[in-house]
C-alpha cells in the first residue's frame, strides 16, 4: 500500500516497473478504513475482523469491488 | 498470561520506547517463563496479530506499529513519533492514540514529501492518492511488500 502525490505518480511508477495498476483511491477513504481498523487496537479482548467484518469496513469506505473481497 | 495480555504488552512496549519487548522482557514484565512468552509470540504470529523476522521471535510487525524504522512516520499532537508499517498503519497510530496527528511519508514515485494531517477526527483535504498493487484476498501471502 502505497502513497503518491497523484494519479499520473501512480502511473508512471506501474509503467516503469511493468505493474499493472491496482486500486486507487482517496487518503479520505483509507482513513474512513483505519479508523475502524486500527482505533481499537489498545483494547482488552481486541480481536481481528473476520472476512465479512472486514469487508463491511472497506464498504463503509466505498471499496466494494472484487479487489476488496475476502 | 494470555495471548492478549502480550499482544498488549508489545503495544504498549513500543509505544513508550519505539522498541519492542523481547520474550525474555515480556516474560519477566508478565511474571511467566521465557518460553511460555516465546509460545505466545509464536500463536499471535500464527493468528497474523503480529509478524516476526523469519526464524527469530524479534518483533517487525505489531500493527499499526512498525518495530523497525520506516518512511511511514505518525508524529502526534504531544510531541512524540511512533513508525507505521505503511500509510494505513501510520494513520491507524492516529486513530489508536485518539489524538491529532500526521502521518509524514513521500511520493512513491518521485520521493517529494507527503503529509497527511488528521484534527479533531478529520483528515485534512489532499492531492495525493493510494495505491494498492495487490487485491485484499492475498495480502497476506507477502505482508511486507503489501
Amino acid at each position: 500500500m502505497l502513497l503518491f502525490r497523484s494519479e499520473e505518480h501512480v502511473n508512471r511508477w506501474c509503467e516503469q516497473r511493468g505493474l499493472d495498476r491496482g486500486a486507487v483511491f482517496t487518503p479520505e477513504q483509507l482513513w474512513t478504513v483505519a479508523k475502524p481498523w486500527h482505533g481499537r487496537r489498545l483494547d482488552r479482548g481486541w480481536k481481528r475482523f473476520t472476512p465479512a467484518e472486514a469487508e463491511a469496513v472497506f464498504a463503509g469506505a466505498g471499496l466494494t469491488d472484487t479487489f476488496w473481497h475476502l | 498470561m494470555t495471548d492478549d495480555d502480550v499482544r498488549l504488552h508489545i503495544l504498549r512496549e513500543l509505544i513508550a520506547s519505539g522498541t519492542a519487548p523481547c520474550v525474555a522482557d515480556t516474560g519477566a514484565a508478565l511474571d511467566v517463563p521465557e518460553s511460555d512468552a516465546a509460545a505466545a509470540y509464536d500463536r499471535l504470529a500464527a493468528n497474523r496479530v503480529i509478524v516476526l523476522e523469519p526464524g527469530t521471535h524479534d518483533v517487525l510487525m505489531a500493527a499499526p506499529l512498525s518495530a523497525v524504522p520506516t518512511s511511514h512516520i505518525a508524529r502526534m499532537a504531544d510531541g512524540r513519533s511512533h513508525y507505521g508499517n505503511c500509510v494505513w498503519d501510520a494513520l491507524g497510530v492516529i486513530a489508536m492514540l485518539g489524538q491529532d496527528g500526521g502521518v509524514e511519508t513521500v511520493c512513491t514515485d518521485c520521493d517529494a514529501p507527503l503529509t497527511l494531517t488528521v484534527r479533531r477526527g478529520a483528515l485534512a483535504p489532499t492531492d495525493a492518492v493510494v495505491h494498492f498493487a495487490v487485491p485484499a484476498a492475498r495480502w497476506w501471502e507477502n505482508i511486507v511488500f503489501t
